[in-house]
């Protein structure tokens, strides 16, 4: 397929099933949102390429994914958080903007140096958001230092880009790749691009200055952990190697309500990753030539990456640690019995089996 | 075509199978030692392997957990290959479908292990759908308590990553609990990993004694099965979580499934331990066949109802001794008792009549009384007496008497008078049965070589294959039953086995049967001549209602023979391996 879109990939039956599926578990969902106020605004810090800074961070409520409305990603239940209708107009996405501005001057020390701006969909997308409210922003963050927007690749064009860097803006795309390995994107995951199609929208991006910041998931459903893991150190490698691609951002796979992955995890069949997951792709891949990170959701809860209850905290702090630092040394100051355990899971645990441990 | 697993020993819905690795290994077992995993397609592209026949080779899967949608499944279903070695492939209990594999890895398993109603649903589905010459395999699931419920149900293969990953997460598991290592102040077990001292046994001990224990499970379970006591093994030890029992009583309300798959006749003891042994297909299937099949042909006498004995069969006891001192066979004795519910004279030897063995402790539970009742009732219904002699005690027994008394028309008269075998009570019988006749021994056989007849093969059968020519020879309980006069002046029907209390047929008895209207067990084959047994393979159809153990008439072009399944006939037309009907008897045509 040359050119990726939700539409023309909605074909071949595996494809065709998961979005059935996943129409029919969305339509279970009856909230609906105000537009006027963003999905969730947070201040924190981040690694970058020029260091750790100070990061707004910001989920715009877009009327969500496009490709979700065809059924979409069996992990993601951010659609379910987007405006009924399906869009929403430029004066209600930039009174969002204003909310978040105002939750920054409440929370953060000055401005903050980083903008990340998500959308549970393609900011890229002018169809999510109209390219006049895109310029808008960028005019509104032009002081700033650094700014990453979340797009899938086929959105990721120069010229859409350009309206942040020609403002002066240090210029990321979050691309949620979730993996490198095309079968396990498709079939696992049910997204719709391959990997040919993030390394031209690296080149893209690149092509006007940006960079990209790569988003992999850690333990799709049907992965059992050590496959999981194994799916994400090969990714983060061939992530790395792709020019344009500065930063991996990897994240387990946490249970959000209204999709696949909570049924399975409701009847038994899915267990979100181990953190001992997470540290061990850190560790072994901590000499890639980008800066690799991870922000686990929900860490130390049933439904978020966890282990035995006694240790996440340590570990979590562990990951943490390491995202801004890079060092995996970290990782050798913490320690639980619950290892051998996890261990165990990594030899033994098979798609057939899974959950071995809960 | 199953090629590499085969059943030897089928005990209900549990089986001792072979699969025929290069070193064979008799299921239920673990599998761990012998599996290899060709690898799930969900992660990347999978080659088929060139296998071995050392190994039980997974081939490439995509398995499908529990909580996957059916869209998913049709569309992401994986086609197994067709391969010459031995084999399993993974579905999901519903989606189960046969792709000439010898094993099925249920992938959906942590679903539903640990709820009884999923669990019979997916198990009884799956056993239904598949070939039964096939394992049922459930990895990551199995621990030393439920493994015998597992099997019970109609597992096949296990294996050992639950109980070894629990052990390492601190739970010590042993056949009737799981507890946490660090509250355990002595290790209540003596397994190699067990000696290790308390003080120093750690999660990784811990993890060996688990699959110790789980071994151990294993070895009592296919040791139950060889036995034919699986399920008075799981009726106690079920107890032990609640799960389990919830699983073995829902079985039990799945009667068409484990009907087919319990054995007519065992020569083991039946432990009658519990109250779901009322509910046990051996049981119910007695009194089915005693109301709805037997017929008393001695009811121009009394019915005398009698207590039961812990002796079998009863007339072996020394009460039953004194009873019939008393009666002089001038009444029909019928015994009754919990959990078998009446059992004529004529049947005291058929299973599990003589093989069962009850708590006494003489108080009866309200289920008990309304289940006697209830097969008394029926009994009387069918069988015309002019009158009920009731020697029987007051406990249970005489409450069970006057509901049912209040219910027919048949009178019914008391004769205990404190214990059944007093002199006044003993005394109080005889003088009850004053001036009735005695009826003859020649009689009383007859009706027993009838009574099992109509017990085997149906309603009316003792009539059909015994009218008025048949002769009876050999001493009760061994009696032979001939046509046209004994000995070389006459033919040879059949025999009563004791151990069982059923008749096995000659070829006189077999063609008798065939032509009677009594309904035949028929087992069908190809030209040839059978000796020994027949092999499933050999099998072109056979009745719907034959069950192991059942007696049979095997034809074919060349042959006519009488036999006993091994097999049910559902099995016999489903297997390709497996003896399915030993050979008592055969004869070219």
């Amino acid at each position: 397929m040359s050119k990726p879109s939700p539409e023309a990939f909605e074909e071949g039956r595996g494809m065709d099933a998961h979005n059935e599926v996943m129409r029919d578990i969305r339509a279970e969902k009856s909230e609906t949102y105000d537009p006027h106020e963003p999905t969730r605004v947070w201040v924190d810090e981040d690694n970058t390429p020029d260091g750790v800074k100070q990061s707004l961070t910001i989920i715009l409520n877009t009327g969500g994914c496009r490709w979700a409305r065809a059924g979409g990603c069996t992990m993601c239940g951010y659609v379910a958080e987007s405006v009924e209708g399906g869009s929403v107009a430029h004066e209600a996405l930039m009174d969002q903007i204003q909310v978040c501005l105002d939750h920054e001057a409440e929370n953060a020390e000055g401005t903050a140096d980083l903008i990340k701006i998500y959308t549970s969909g393609s900011f890229l997308d002018e169809r999510e958001v109209p390219a006049e409210t895109r310029r808008a922003i960028a005019e509104t963050f032009a002081d700033r230092e650094r700014i990453v927007v979340e797009s899938l690749p086929d959105f990721v064009e120069a010229d859409r880009v350009s309206d942040f860097t020609d403002v002066g803006l240090e210029t990321d795309v979050a691309v949620g790749l979730e993996t490198a390995t095309d079968r396990v994107r498709r079939d696992c995951v049910n997204k719709y691009f391959e990997f040919a199609d993030f390394e031209d929208a690296c080149a893209e991006a690149r092509s006007v200055g940006a960079g990209v910041k790569a988003y992999l998931l850690l333990k799709p459903p049907f992965l059992a952990e050590p496959e999981a893991a194994a799916d994400m150190i090969d990714s983060i490698e061939r992530c790395a190697d792709v020019e344009g691609c500065h930063t991996v951002s990897m994240n387990p796979c946490n249970v959000q309500r209204y999709t696949m992955v909570d049924e399975l995890f409701f009847e038994g069949g899915y267990r979100p990753p181990w953190l001992w997951t997470v540290a061990h792709v850190l560790e072994e891949t901590a000499d890639v030539d980008a800066i690799v990170v991870s922000d686990p959701v929900g860490h130390g809860s049933e439904r978020g990456a966890h282990n035995c209850g006694e240790c996440d905290d340590r570990v979590q702090t562990a990951i943490k640690d390491f995202d801004l630092r890079q060092d995996p040394s970290v990782f050798e100051q913490v320690s639980c019995e619950c290892e051998a355990t996890w261990e165990y899971v990594m030899d033994a645990e098979t798609s057939y089996n899974m959950p071995l441990v809960r | 075509m199953t090629d590499h697993f085969e059943v030897h020993e089928r005990d209900g819905a549990a089986r001792l199978g072979e699969l025929r690795l290069a070193d064979p290994v008799t299921t239920p077992a673990l599998a761990d030692p012998f599996l290899e995993d060709a690898g799930s397609l969900w992660a990347a592209e999978q080659e088929v392997p060139d296998g071995d026949d050392d190994a039980l080779t997974v081939l490439p899967h995509r398995a499908f957990p529990a909580g996957t949608r059916d869209p998913v499944k049709e569309s992401f279903r994986v086609d197994g290959p067709d391969v010459d070695y031995p084999s399993a492939v993974v579905v999901a209990a519903d989606d189960a479908r046969d792709v000439g594999a010898d094993a099925y890895l249920l992938s959906d398993a942590e679903g539903f292990v640990g709820h009884a109603a999923a669990f019979v649903e997916a198990i009884v589905e799956v056993r239904e759908t598949l070939p039964t010459d096939t394992a049922v395999f459930l990895s990551g699931v199995a621990t030393p308590r439920n493994a015998a419920t597992l099997v019970y149900a109609g597992v096949d293969l296990l294996d050992a990553t639950k109980a070894r990953a629990r052990g390492l997460e601190g739970m010590y598991l042993t056949d009737e609990g799981e507890y946490f290592l660090e509250d355990l102040e002595e290790l209540p077990c003596a397994c190699p990993a067990c000696a290790t001292p308390r003080e120093e046994f750690d999660r990784a001990d811990c993890a060996a004694h688990n699959v110790n224990a789980l071994k151990a499970e294993l070895r009592r379970i296919r040791h139950r099965i060889r036995e034919g006591r699986l399920r008075d093994y799981v009726e106690g030890q079920a107890r032990h979580d609640q799960w389990l029992t919830a699983t073995m009583r829902r079985l039990d309300d799945q009667w068409a499934y484990l009907e087919e798959r319990t054995p007519l006749i065992r020569d083991s003891e039946l432990t009658a331990a519990t109250e779901d042994t009322l509910s046990r297909v051996e049981i119910q299937r007695f009194a089915d066949r005693v109301t709805s099949r037997y017929r008393s042909r001695l009811t121009d006498h009394p019915l005398v109802l009698v207590p039961c004995s812990a002796t079998k069969p009863y007339s072996d006891s020394q009460s039953h001794r004194q009873f019939h001192d008393a009666i002089q066979w001038r009444g029909h004795v019928a015994s009754m008792t919990s959990p078998i519910g009446v059992v004529p004279q004529e049947l005291e030897t058929t299973y599990p009549a003589q093989h069962y063995d009850s708590v006494v402790t003489g108080d009866w539970s309200g289920d008990e009384i309304e289940f006697v009742a209830e097969v008394l009732r029926r009994y009387l219904e069918r069988n015309d007496y002019p009158r009920v002699i009731a020697h029987v005690p007051e406990d249970g027994y005489r409450e069970i008497c006057e509901r049912v008394a209040a219910e027919v028309d048949t009178p019914f008269e008391y004769t205990c008078v404190d214990h059944p075998t007093t002199d006044e009570s003993l005394g109080e019988l005889n003088a009850a049965l004053q001036g009735e006749d005695a009826y003859r021994k020649r009689e009383r056989e007859h009706a027993t070589v009838r009574a099992l007849a109509d017990y085997q093969l149906g309603d009316g059968a003792g009539d059909a294959l015994f009218p008025e020519d048949l002769r009876t020879t050999g001493r009760y309980p061994k009696i032979q039953s001939w046509t046209d006069g004994v000995g070389d002046d006459g033919t040879q029907l059949a025999t009563m086995v004791p151990q069982y209390g059923v008749h096995s047929f000659t070829l006189a008895g077999g063609k008798r049967w065939v032509e009677s209207d009594a309904p035949t067990k028929r087992v069908e084959i190809d030209g040839f001549v059978p000796r020994g047994s027949v092999l499933a393979p050999g099998v072109l159809d056979a009745s719907d209602d034959i069950r192991p153990g059942d007696e049979v008439v095997i034809e074919g072009p060349k042959a006519f023979a009488v036999g006993r399944a091994a097999m049910s006939g559902p099995e016999m037309v489903d297997s390709s391996r497996g003896i399915a009907v030993e050979i008592r008897h055969s004869e070219e045509k």
